[in-house]
């Protein structure tokens, strides 16, 4: 008799479609249509008078330690927080609204992007049962009513493989590369100076930020002198822009490695620095287990 | 939760990211909130289309709305339910005649017929004329409040975008 093990990873994927992702029509129409899709203005200066630029972090790091516990597709995040920031663009909102709008913006972009979206009774328990599922069944609404019922925005992570199948990469490095730059595109948004920026833009820096983190441009000199040039072309982006574009996404990689670092150390206050320093800090971004 | 488990995530939530942020929701005031920004979206919508969605009417605008007969459709947006197919013309039992159509909708599930599509009228001159004279009225005749009667419930709307 002949024993079967048929436990399988219960989501399925589809196989990525090379007639989308190898056609340069797909990345045109990407790069023409992306705009669409950014927030119209600044809104902690023009929209909202309540919330203020740390709370949309507190509410962003709360989204994506929730999508990570749920383990939702990684363009969720990022989906979920292009809703919230288009949402406070037009809406003036409290500040006790908020975490609402991030369960339901959560909630929306699973829905698009999930076989198996996160239900409501769940991101309700994560608000510790402060918001009640028919309210975020009724704010979905509200929140669908107000982006026009254009949810499927342009992400980063739509031009990811675009960008990486036009760079001369080693075959075994290009899962490594993409982790990482998925970690930098979620980094982005959950720091508001990222919000107004292109997702190609964003997408082409953390690339570029993952490349030169792994060190693959020093192993590759071929690489190195033309990664920022190469990369500007494939997306169409100023060469400027992307280059201030990936030292701002490195500086929040090392500002966020910085406050994991606080908070353990208020923790674990009986550690001395050194120790913790020792511990924790990685001497490279290629330890940092992102 | 009301699905199966094998539809549903099972991944528990933990205590530590179980939080609320930002202090106590008011409820009440989530509610009224809700309200007010809801009814803002249907006015925009009738402003942008010239259609009250809430009454299912046409409204003047730049949109001609017109009644479509369902017989030409493909058989997937047409009933199958009780009503029948064959029937768009308005022979059909009348459900509940006096409610808005959005009722009956929720009312009657996922049921669809076909209602209007519309077009944009170009802003020409002879048609500002035109339409004070003529076209108007059969607007107006349009603002059928019969028209309901012959919904069910889902609706298409055929338009062409205005060049911005």
């Amino acid at each position: 008799m002949e024993l079967l093990c048929c436990e399988v990873d219960p989501i399925r994927r589809a196989v990525p479609d090379p007639s989308l992702l190898f056609d340069d029509r797909v990345l045109l129409n990407l790069l023409t249509i992306e705009e669409r899709y950014l927030p119209q203005c600044s809104y902690f200066k023009c929209v909202q008078k309540d919330i203020q630029p740390y709370m949309r972090r507190m509410v962003a790091t709360w989204m994506l330690e929730v999508c990570e516990e749920q383990k939702c597709e990684e363009e969720v995040f990022p989906l979920a927080m292009n809703y919230l920031d288009r949402f406070l663009a037009g809406v003036p909102t409290p500040k006790c609204r908020l975490q609402l709008l991030g369960a339901v913006c959560m909630f929306l972009a699973s829905k698009l992007k999930e076989t198996i979206p996160l239900t409501a009774e769940k991101l309700c328990i994560y608000t510790d049962n402060s918001v009640k599922p028919q309210e975020l069944l009724e704010w979905e609404l509200v929140v669908l009513g107000k982006l026009k019922w254009n949810l499927a925005a342009v992400t980063p992570h739509d031009f990811i493989e675009h960008i990486l199948r036009k760079l001369p990469l080693p075959k075994d490095k290009l899962l490594l590369i993409r982790k990482h730059a998925q970690t930098f595109i979620a980094l982005c948004a959950t720091d508001f100076n990222f919000a107004m920026y292109p997702p190609s833009m964003i997408a082409t820096g953390s690339v570029g930020a993952a490349i030169c983190g792994l060190q693959l441009d020093s192993e590759d000199n071929s690489l190195s002198e033309h990664l920022t040039e190469l990369l500007a072309k494939i997306t169409n982006t100023d060469v400027d822009c992307l280059k201030a574009c990936q030292e701002q996404i490195e500086a929040v990689l090392v500002n966020n490695l910085r406050q994991v670092r606080q908070e353990e150390q208020q923790r674990n206050p009986a550690k001395t620095v050194d120790e913790l320093d020792q511990a924790s800090t990685p001497t490279d971004v290629r330890d940092v287990n992102l | 939760m009301s699905e199966s488990p094998s539809r549903t995530r099972q991944i528990p939530c933990s205590g530590k990211l179980c939080r609320n942020l930002f202090g106590p929701v008011d409820h009440e005031q989530l509610q009224q909130d809700c309200q007010e920004l809801m009814q803002s979206c249907t006015q925009e919508a009738q402003r942008r289309w010239n259609f009250d969605f809430i009454t299912e009417t046409p409204l003047e605008g730049d949109f001609a709305w017109e009644r479509v007969r369902g017989l030409d459709l493909p058989s997937i947006y047409r009933p199958s339910g009780p009503w029948g197919r064959e029937d768009l013309g308005g022979k059909r039992p009348k459900p509940q005649p006096s409610s808005p159509a959005l009722l009956q909708m929720s009312a009657q599930g996922d049921h669809v017929d076909l209602s209007l599509s519309c077009t944009v009228v170009p802003l020409t001159p002879e048609r500002e004329e035109g339409s004070k004279a003529g076209t108007s009225q059969p607007t107006r005749k349009h603002k059928q409040t019969s028209m309901t009667d012959f919904y069910h419930s889902k609706r298409r709307l055929i338009f062409y975008k205005r060049k911005p």
